[in-house]
Order: structure tokens, then sequence, then C-alpha cells
């Protein structure tokens, strides 16, 4: 179903919004930096972004949370209540949705996460359009747009924006609230047309993706790993901005009582020299080439049907040791002479 | 959703065996008899085993399924969790999940002589095939035991070990040891008890005093990351093609169900996770997947 919502009645859609759950969008924080935060007035989004530093994947996957509140008497592993709380996410970017749809393969599949199945089965996603900047390359992974993984979509044409459907629960919103928008004119369209042709013309960074991870293998033994390895400073940083990153660590924390205590799950990188260390000390990636490589090759992967990289930037923009992700799968490649 | 697959379930600690400084048999039992009925696990599966407070580790199962209630787990004092675990006492309680993994396809191997090659700890998923070969002995042939420990004093599962060397003969087994610690008293002795079925040195010194294997054998190998590479070596001088060998391996792992990512291993074009594709992969796998062993 399509729609129109004319910018003058945003303020009344976002009231309607509430109702929905705490909304959180993108918020200006600094002079080049958004974060996805609580609001309660829709002019404290900054719905023209170019990213946020971390990814809305922390609405459900939170950076660090307790998954089980335990007692030693008698014997019990509770889960928290906070993992039914509702979210509305308002102004996520294609790339990031596509990357939540990437991650619902690795939780939602075979054996899934209660917590995020409980998270995303509660939340609210509105898409918005957006316009790349030099770090994004988004239309070389093929999630410059997203046709599923959000539950309406609002793509920006100036005055007004123009609402798809992308799940039942979007469409149910737009069914109970015809009072926030209008039908759609075959000129919105045609806009939508010119527009979209507009934003993908103007990208100025690529990543040639076919036969990516045959290049990946055939580039095992190469010296890019050490070279981009000994710049790297193991920080994790990439890991912790990347929309699609999932590692994650448990750790148990008892209370003083020595009878309660907490599980709690936390944002992990591959980039971490224990990533790969197992008990009585063996380390499967003991360098930071082999980690780097490590990272690398999970992210040209296709393990999970579709490349395990959005094209958002953030692992470039956000990296202390510039390295550029697009420059070394370029090398990879053999873009450049080695 | 009420299913959480990442919740543990009570088992009582029933018996403990201690077979080594730093390894222990503990034999659990679930709590819930529900659980314990619908427990189905082959051999080379695992189980999540955590300490309240402490953590979780893999541990594999060293048992084949039976009638008999309960499975045994050997655990080696090795980091917090064991460690944390060697601590317990008979009738104390720890906390299970799984089991997670592909375990081995014993179905698949029915018709063929087996070759287990284990190297230390290797032993614990070892046992578990070499128990569930005996319970269902008509279906396979022939059963060659390879099994490559520092000394005498190493040796676990030390009844099972003996019993084999000794006789295993009579369920048509045949046990050989290598030992690196070559002032083993013990292991000197049992080398001049049974000729030709002990040497000093790696477990592939062994490949030279075994009978040959025949062409309808798989191969099963657990043990360090190095035994691997030149186990290979051996095996693939014997003839043995990829889709006969079969290994089962270690990494880091803190969820057992493919999410946590430690136990990533590859290429972007070949990416395995060692918890939920494997623990047990084919030489063709690591073949194709950089980096596994």
């Amino acid at each position: 179903m399509l729609r129109v919502l004319d910018k003058s009645r945003f303020n009344e859609f976002f009231e309607t919004l509430k109702g929905l759950g705490t909304v959180v969008a993108p918020v200006k924080t600094s002079e080049n930096l958004y974060s996805f935060q609580r609001i309660s007035r829709a002019d404290e989004a900054s719905l023209q972004y170019t990213r946020t530093m971390i990814p809305p994947k922390k609405y459900f996957i939170p950076p660090d949370e307790v998954i089980f509140n335990f007692k030693k008497e008698p014997g019990l592993f509770v889960e928290p209540n906070n993992i039914y709380e509702k979210y509305v996410l308002l102004g996520v970017h294609a790339c990031d949705i596509n990357a939540m749809n990437l991650l619902g393969k690795v939780f939602l599949k075979e054996l899934p996460d209660k917590y995020y199945h409980e998270r995303r089965n509660n939340s609210f996603i509105i898409g918005i359009s957006c316009t790349p900047d030099e770090y994004c390359f988004c239309k070389s992974t093929g999630t410059s747009t997203a046709t599923e993984g959000f539950d309406i979509f609002l793509y920006d044409l100036e005055s007004k924006y123009l609402v798809s459907t992308g799940s039942l629960k979007g469409y149910a919103f737009l069914e109970d609230h015809p009072e926030h928008f209008s039908p759609t004119e075959t000129e919105d369209i045609k806009n939508y047309k010119e527009a979209e042709k507009k934003r993908l013309d103007s990208f100025t960074n690529s990543l040639e993706m076919n036969g990516l991870q045959e290049m990946l293998d055939l580039s095992y033994a190469s010296p890019i790993w050490k070279e981009y390895g000994d710049k790297c400073l193991n920080c994790g940083n990439c890991n912790m901005v990347c929309p699609r990153c999932r590692c994650y660590d448990v750790h148990d924390f008892m209370n003083l009582d020595m009878n309660t205590g907490e599980r709690r799950r936390k944002w992990y990188s591959c980039m971490l020299k224990d990533h790969g260390l197992v008990a009585g000390g063996h380390n499967f990636r003991p360098t930071s080439a082999e980690r780097l490589r490590n990272r690398f090759n999970c992210k040209g992967s296709l393990r999970e049907d579709m490349i395990n990289c959005v094209g958002c930037g953030r692992c470039t923009r956000f990296c202390p040791a510039d390295i550029d992700f697009v420059e070394v799968m370029r090398k990879v490649r053999g873009e450049y002479d080695e | 959703m009420s299913e959480n697959e990442l919740k543990p379930v009570k088992a009582r600690i029933t018996e403990i065996h201690e077979m080594t400084k730093i390894e222990k048999l503990v034999k659990i039992r679930f709590l819930d008899p529900e659980f314990s009925k619908d427990f189905k696990y082959t051999p080379g599966q695992f189980v999540k085993v955590g300490v309240m407070g402490v953590g979780e580790a893999p541990i594999s199962i060293c048992t084949a399924q039976s009638d008999e209630t309960g499975l045994e787990l050997c655990i080696r004092n090795a980091g917090r969790v064991t460690n944390a675990i060697h601590n317990h006492k008979v009738g104390d309680i720890i906390w299970v999940r799984g089991p997670y993994g592909n375990g081995f396809p014993m179905d698949s191997f029915a018709g063929r002589d087996l070759l287990l090659v284990a190297g230390g700890l290797g032993i614990a998923p070892i046992r578990g095939v070499l128990q569930y070969a005996i319970q269902n002995r008509e279906k396979y042939g022939d059963i060659t035991v390879l099994y490559g420990i520092r000394s005498y004093d190493w040796m676990l599962f030390k009844d099972d070990i003996m019993f084999y060397f000794r006789s295993g003969e009579i369920h048509g087994v045949n046990l050989y040891i290598s030992y690196e610690d070559q002032e083993d008293l013990v292991l000197t002795d049992l080398g001049q008890e049974r000729i030709n079925r002990v040497t000093t040195g790696l477990v592939t010194k062994l490949f030279a005093i075994m009978n040959k294997p025949t062409d309808n054998t798989v191969a099963i190998l657990c043990g360090p990351p190095i035994m691997y590479r030149f186990t290979v070596i051996e095996l693939e001088k014997l003839g043995f093609t990829p889709d006969r060998v079969y290994m089962t391996l270690e990494r880091r792992m803190r969820c057992g169900v493919g999410q946590c990512g430690h136990c990533i291993v590859g290429t972007g074009k070949s990416i395995k996770y060692v918890c939920k594709d494997g623990p047990v992969f084919t030489l063709w796998d690591a073949k194709n997947t950089k980096g596994m062993i």
C-alpha cells in the first residue's frame, strides 16, 4: 500500500507513533555524530542524517544485557522483563534494515534467540530514505533499498513523504490512521522515480562484489593481512559500529550475597586478542593479521545467503587507524599493485 | 515464544572419578525426568556445562546413548568453569544445555571398518564413538584405535583402554598406544606385554605398526590442533579420500547455537560455525574451508 504523508502533518503522525511504544530516532549529538535515542518531540529527530555511530541493532541485541537473573538457592535462572519493551524505530536507513534482516538469519533461524525474537516482534520499524556520502557503498552490496524488514518506509520527496508498507503491521497502521495520510497521485510516483535515480547516481564509493568470495579465498596467504594487521590497533571499533556484527560474550556476575547474580551478554569483537582463545591457552587467531583476515572473510561471505556487509561505511568512518574497508577489499581483488 | 535456548537445566553429579591430575570423569543425571527422556544425542555432540556465577564451557559427551539415564563428561581443569566443576562433589548441581553440534554420522559408517585416532584429551568423544560401535557391533567391521598420550599417568579411561588393549579382539577391536615419555615404565612394560602394539613418539608413529586399513575404512580423529595436520598426511599416504576422514574440532564457543561468532572459521568462499555446522567435519570440509586445521 502506498500513501502520502505531508510534512506539515508530521507532528500529529509522530504523536500517534507514541501510542505504539517508546519512540527512538537519530538525534544529532555533536557536529558530526548522530545517535539513536529516545525522543518525545518530533523536532528532536534529525531525519536527514548520514549515519549513526552505533547502529539501531542495539534495540534488539543491546550492547550489554542481562539474559538471566539467577539464584543459587533454590537454583533458578529467570529471564528479565525488559525483553518485552516496545520500541518504535523512526528513521532507519535501508542499509540498517537490511543488516537487521541479516541478523534475523542468525538469531531467528534454527534455534531462535528468545531475546531477539521478542524485541523484534515488539518493535515498529519506520525506514527513511537517505542521501549517500563518501563512505556509503550500499549500492554495491545491493542494500541501498529495503523490500522487507520494516513496517513502513518514508521516502523523502521534499514537502512530503511517500509512505510504503513492508509488513502487515505497517499496513494495519496506515488503515487505522487514515487521518495522517492522503492518497498517492501519479505525480508522486514520478517524483519518487526521479529522486531515486538522482540518489543512485550520487554514489561516489563502490566495490565490485561479484566473485569476492573466491578472491578472498585466493588471498588467504596474501601479505595484505599483515600490512593492515600491522596498521590495525585491534580496538574493535569496527565491530561495535557494524550493523551486521553480532559476536557476543557471556559472563556471570555474582552479587555480594553469594546467592544471587546475573548472567550478562555483551557485544564482542573478533579483533580482540582472546576472541579465538580456548581454555588451556591455545589461540586459533593469535595475530592481528589473522584476526583482520577473519573479519574481512566473514564480511565477504555469503554464509547467510546474502553478503555479510551492507555497505554502511561505518567501519571505515570510525576506524581510528584509517583502515578503509573498500580499499582493503579492492586490494583483495587485485585492483591495486601489491 | 516461550522456549529459551540459552536457559540451562539442572543436572546432579552422581559420580566423580579422578582420571589424571587434571582430568575427572563426571557422571551427571538430569533432574527433570521428562528432559532426561527427550535428551537424545549421538557421539561427537557436546553440551554447554555451566556453574552458576562462574559461566559455561562446551564439553563433549564421552558416552554413547544408552537406556541407562545420565551421561559422562571428561573434564580437564583448564579454565574458570572447568576449575569450578573440579571443585564440585557428588550430589552437587551443575547446569546443562544441549546437546549441540552435528555429531558423528554413525549410521553412514554402517558396514565399514573404523579407524579411531585420538590424541590426549581427544579420546573423550572418540570413546563415545567406540561405545556406540560396541553397542551396535554388528553394524561395523573391524575397529582400530590409535591413542597417543604423554605417559601412563595421562591415560584417560584407563579401565576401558586397558581392557581393549589386552582383550579388544573379543569385540573385534585392536588398540594401539603411543607415548612421548620414553622413561615411562608402565608403558615400556605394556610394550613388552603386547609386541607391536605400543610405541614411543606421537600418535602418527602408530601408522607404521598397525594393520593396514582396508579401502572400506573411515578414519575418525580427535586431538590437539597440530595432530590433524600430521595425521591427515599419514592417512592420505594410505589412500584415504577426503570423504573417508572425519574429525571433530575445538574452538571457543559462548553460545553453542551459531550466534556468538567465536567459533567461526574459513574464508569468504566457505565460512563454517564449528558449533553448529560441526564440530564434526570431513577432510573435504577442511580442504574447502581454509583455517579449519
